[in-house]
């Protein structure tokens, strides 16, 4: 079975180089029959992925330890979760999973594309077997993971205890499901460049899968992030870490590439603009990759350094990125500006929203690459932390945020600034009113936390703002306004939400960062201990055994009110096979609020260190990350995008019809 | 051969596939003019219903409704003047051949460089469940720690293991092994000097006080235990009584029986003993305790080899690392013991070079190397 599973990765890899090169010639050449080779062999090319990907699973469920990969990332006595979930919990199967959901993404476009032109739907399969041969090919060269061993050794040496959480199953699926989703995009745009022109369907076909990508990599983003925040044990949620901004540019590079798509589909303008958005998130993506895989940094998701690794992804990202810039500086000229509009209108607004997010977006880039560059060039080692950022990218994101709820209130073409302001009033008046009570009537309040709130709350209440004008609110019965609430398109839900779930995020941040609290401080069993109204006594220190690990873990019982009112636990694991510690927080969600602590080092005495956190709103970071993946689903259900893609159930009369002379 | 068959029916989808477009006849498709119109369509129908949403004033709509209409008009004239599609070319056929025999060609080629085609799975489970004769030595341990972490008490159990793990080198798990066999199944000379064994392999050679204790509670129980002496006189030479070891040594030469295993491994610790510090005892720089062991079972022609090979990669660090002074000593020493003079007298001019000829450590090791008889050359 092992075996089956490389010989089908190598097949895939044939298969790859077919639909890199057939689809292409017979584009070029105008023969439908190599055209038509795309579509079979991406979804047999597909197949064969999941066959690979399904064996090396198995040989992991099954703890074969003549794999070296399973051998160097498994432990028989792993529950059966992180056994399956290790399968991409290393850089080898993660790169398999990589290359799995590319495909998965190709064949999507081979068996939903029959409603695509036949030549744009070929080039882009094309362009997807390229990506997919260079990275079949990185990882039968450098990173393969069906390498065996004979004799086969009896037990693993374990998986990264970080990474033995229910996390490793959420995060880098739904990661790799945006980061490659963005792929989509840039084929559909280097397909444009190669045929000179861009058809009125290329944004109808390319804003769905903008969605789809930037919905699972806002998911992937958010669940990161809580996992960071719950299993490192600092309390934190976000570090400015270099591997957290190479997923966090091509989100904002996704961003605003979501908001160019809708002005490129619904008024066919900006379509050059876009289609560069589209070429450089999906850059960025690759950047991140390749600054995560190929040990230019240290992190817990470089698992192996391999010089030969960092050079293979460098070539690819050369070849990528340069060669698709080259392409767009050669044949953006031959590609006709669409529709006009006047600066003041949603056109306009989305602009600056694109000007305002590719900026921050270089912001980034710069604070991520500096310290490497200089790192290279001088050798000097400097780190690039929060305070950059919060003073680059934060007074970047203020006046953005501040316009958000303008957008989806101006007209299409042209807009009225003024007519839109009024219809905001309310909005405004409940943020000053949020701004006044979080900067005079809260504890710890502060100039930042009043802006804060106040910004929060103007974005949650402009999203609401639009949902009521659009439905009529205050000009028509409520009965009416009923029907036009539901009759409103998906897509005015989903842009709502998204805003929504944004400010809300906001809210989740400054609410922790402001009113946050903490503790540190050495407790022995029955002690006591007051964090913001919250009383926990520390019942002591118990050892237990888990199925590869022995824990000493702290428990803690939460008295409210004088009454107890649950237990909060914390604990310290060892992994004999890794000789590992971690620490696992105890977390106990009250409300939107959580309380948070983690255990420290233990005293010869019984006592040990215990720190403990209070983090309001804190769930709100997440949650609003929800939001916006709810946004995005909505905005998927939309009329508009079924129609989009050429109506499938009118098309083959059409077709029918216009072929017969043939 | 299961595997071959799979491979192959592989093989022949995946070139289907390849193949079957390319022979098939292709289907009628619509120009990529009908796609654009359908779109076009589409957005007039949504212009109506944004105006009627307020989405956009009448005057805008109209201008919209205006460009959509030049973008249609502009299809049209395009669509009259698109070619037919040109006749499939000699040179798409060539490609479409070189494509199908590729898929196989590629796939068992590189798969030939890179795959194990003969080894078959191996999960865990069936590993262990298949009869003991067929399993290597690792999976009986394997078992038989899964029999131990079901019944701990088994004394007998982990007496058996315990020589296991030694020879395999887990050193710490047979540290553990012993203590238990001695909790359980009581005291013997043989467990006693294998705990000490175990204990002093863990600390990487040394025979630390515990491994002390062990060897000298076997010698208690059985006083001919060669393996505690062996170690006792080891600790000695350790410690710098290399008199007191030699003694030892010498003393266990008279009472081993001739055909003792343990004879010619005394016989080489004695030779290193009164010879350089090549002997054992410092891990750092000298052979560590696997090289060390395996030397006492070694034919004298392996062990002279070995010990050349250990001088010889001192004196590659040597190279790179010159200014290590008690290197260079040992250096000159090991070659004057394994009686290569010119070696010997070549390695001093060699430190005296590094340090320059008026150096106090030239000084020192001129001397030093005339208490072994060596003088430099010219």
């Amino acid at each position: 079975m092992v075996e089956t599973g490389h010989f089908a990765l190598v097949l895939a890899f044939a298969l790859s180089l077919v639909q890199m090169l057939l689809p292409l010639v017979g584009a070029r050449s105008g023969n439908r029959r190599l055209m038509a080779v795309g579509g079979p062999v991406a979804v047999t090319g597909f197949a064969l992925t999941a066959l690979s990907f399904a064996a090396l699973a198995g040989a992991y469920a099954g703890s074969d330890f003549s794999v070296a990969n399973v051998w160097e990332n498994s432990h028989s006595l792993q529950p059966m979760i992180y056994k399956i979930t290790g399968t991409w919990g290393n850089h080898e199967g993660s790169m398999l999973l990589w290359v799995l959901i590319l495909t998965f993404f190709g064949a999507l476009v081979a068996v939903f594309g029959s409603n695509l032109p036949e030549t744009l739907k070929a080039n882009v399969l094309a362009v997807q077997g390229t990506i997919g041969a260079a990275f079949f090919l990185f990882i039968l060269t450098t990173s393969n993971p069906f390498i065996r061993l004979n004799p086969a050794p009896i037990e693993g040496r374990d998986l990264n205890p970080v990474l033995q959480d229910l996390g490793l199953a959420i995060h880098p699926p739904l990661l790799y499901l945006g980061y490659v989703g963005f792929s989509i995009c840039f084929s559909f745009s280097v397909a444009a460049l190669i045929e000179g022109r861009i058809d009125a369907s290329w944004a109808r076909w390319v804003r769905p899968w903008t969605l789809v990508a930037w919905m699972f990599l806002t998911g992937g983003i958010a669940m990161g992030s809580y996992w960071a925040y719950y299993e490192l044990g600092w309390g934190g949620f976000w570090f400015w870490d270099p591997v957290e901004n190479a997923s966090f540019m091509p989100w904002l590079a996704g961003t605003a590439l979501l908001h160019s798509a809708i002005v490129m589909e619904k008024r066919s303008a900006l379509k050059i603009w876009t289609l560069l958005l589209a070429i450089l998130t999906f850059s960025l993506s690759l950047l991140g990759t390749f600054l995560v895989r190929s040990g230019v940094l240290t992190s817990v998701h470089a698992f192996a350094t391999d010089p030969a690794r960092g050079v293979f992804i460098l070539c690819i990202l050369t070849l990528f990125i340069g060669g698709s810039l080259a392409l767009f500086a050669l044949r953006a000229s031959r590609l006709t500006a669409g529709g006009l509009f006047h600066p003041i209108s949603r056109e306009g607004a989305l602009v600056l929203n694109n000007l305002f997010l590719t900026t921050a977006t270089a912001t980034v880039l710069v604070g991520t690459l500096y310290p490497l560059v200089l790192e290279a060039t001088t050798g000097g080692k400097i780190s690039v932390g929060a305070p950059f950022f919060d003073l680059t990218f934060g007074p970047l994101m203020l006046p953005l945020l501040a316009i958000v709820p303008f957008g989806p209130l101006l007209a299409w073409k042209r807009g009225d600034i003024l007519a839109a302001s009024q219809r905001l009033m309310a909005a405004f008046a409940l943020a000053i009113a949020a701004m006044l009570v979080a900067g005079l009537f809260i504890d710890g309040g502060s100039v930042f936390a009043a802006l804060g709130v106040g910004l929060a709350v103007w974005l949650v209440a402009g999203a609401l703002t639009d949902l009521a004008v659009k439905s009529g609110v205050g000009s028509v019965t409520p009965a009416v306004m009923l029907r036009r609430f539901a009759g409103l398109p998906r897509s005015v839900f989903g842009t709502a939400l998204a805003h929504l779930g944004l400010g809300l995020t906001l809210l989740g941040i400054v609410g922790t960062l402001s009113f946050g609290t903490e503790k540190i401080l050495t407790m022995r069993a029955g002690e006591t201990v007051d964090l913001s109204g919250h009383t926990l006594r520390f019942e002591g220190l118990f050892p237990r055994k888990g199925p590869n690990f022995t824990e000493d873990r702290g428990r803690f019982l939460l008295i409210s009110n004088g009454n107890a009112d649950g237990e909060i636990t914390s604990a310290k694991r060892f992994y004999p096979a890794r000789q590992t510690v971690t620490t696992e927080s105890g977390i106990r969600t009250l409300g939107l609020s959580q309380l948070y602590l983690s255990l420290g080092d233990e005293g010869k005495d019984g006592s040990v260190v215990v720190r403990l956190w209070w983090k309001p709103l804190v769930t709100l970071i997440w949650g609003g990350g929800l939001v916006m993946m709810g946004g995005a689903a909505m905005s998927l259900l939309d009329r508009r995008l079924r129609v989009g893609a050429p109506a499938r159930r009118r098309k083959p009369a059409a077709a029918a019809a216009s072929a017969s002379p043939t | 051969m299961l595997f071959w068959v799979i491979a192959a029916i592989l093989t022949l989808g995946a070139s289907l596939a390849v193949l079957l477009p390319l022979a098939g006849g292709t289907k009628g498709s619509s120009a990529a003019g009908d796609h654009d119109l359908e779109v076009y369509r589409d957005q007039l129908t949504e212009l109506d219903r944004d105006m009627a949403r307020g989405l956009i004033q009448p005057a805008e709509a109209e201008e919209a409704r205006a460009e959509i209409g030049r973008r249609i008009l502009r299809l049209g004239s395009a669509s009259q003047t698109g070619a037919a599609a040109p006749r499939p070319s000699r040179a798409a056929r060539l490609v479409a051949t070189a494509a199908v025999l590729a898929v196989p060609l590629v796939s068992w080629g590189l798969y030939g460089e890179l795959g194990s085609p003969d080894l078959p799975s191996q999960p865990l489970a069936e590993r262990l469940a298949k009869s003991p004769a067929d399993s290597s030595v690792d999976e009986l341990v394997a078992r038989a720690e899964a029999h131990l972490a079901a019944n701990p008490s088994d004394g007998k159990g982990w007496d058996v293991l315990a020589p296991v793990y030694l020879r395999l080198q887990r050193y710490t798990d047979a540290v553990t092994a012993y203590r238990n066999a001695i909790r359980l199944d009581g005291d013997s000379a043989v467990r006693q000097a294998g705990l000490g064994e175990a204990i002093a392999n863990a600390a990487g050679g040394i025979v630390s006080a515990e491994a002390q204790d062990a060897f000298e509670a076997a010698l208690k129980l059985d006083p001919a235990n060669a393996k505690a002496n062996f170690y006792l006189a080891m600790g000695l030479a350790q410690e710098g009584k290399k008199a007191e070891a030699a003694a030892a040594w010498q003393k266990m030469l008279g009472q081993l029986p001739p055909d003792s295993p343990w004879r010619s491994a005394v016989q080489q610790a004695l030779a290193e003993t009164t010879g350089p510090a090549v002997a054992a005892g410092t891990p750092a720089n000298g052979p560590d305790a696997q090289a060390l062991e395996a030397a006492q079972q070694m034919s004298p022609q392996d062990r002279q080899a070995m010990i050349e090979t250990m001088v010889a990669g001192l004196d590659d660090r040597l190279k790179q690392n010159p200014r290590d002074e008690e290197g260079w000593m040992r250096l000159i020493r090991s070659y004057v013991v394994l009686g290569k003079a010119d070696q010997a007298r070549d390695a001093l001019g060699r430190a005296v070079a590094v340090f320059g000829a008026d150096s106090e450590q030239a000084k020192k090791f001129t001397a030093f190397a005339a208490s072994l008889g060596v003088t430099a050359t010219e």
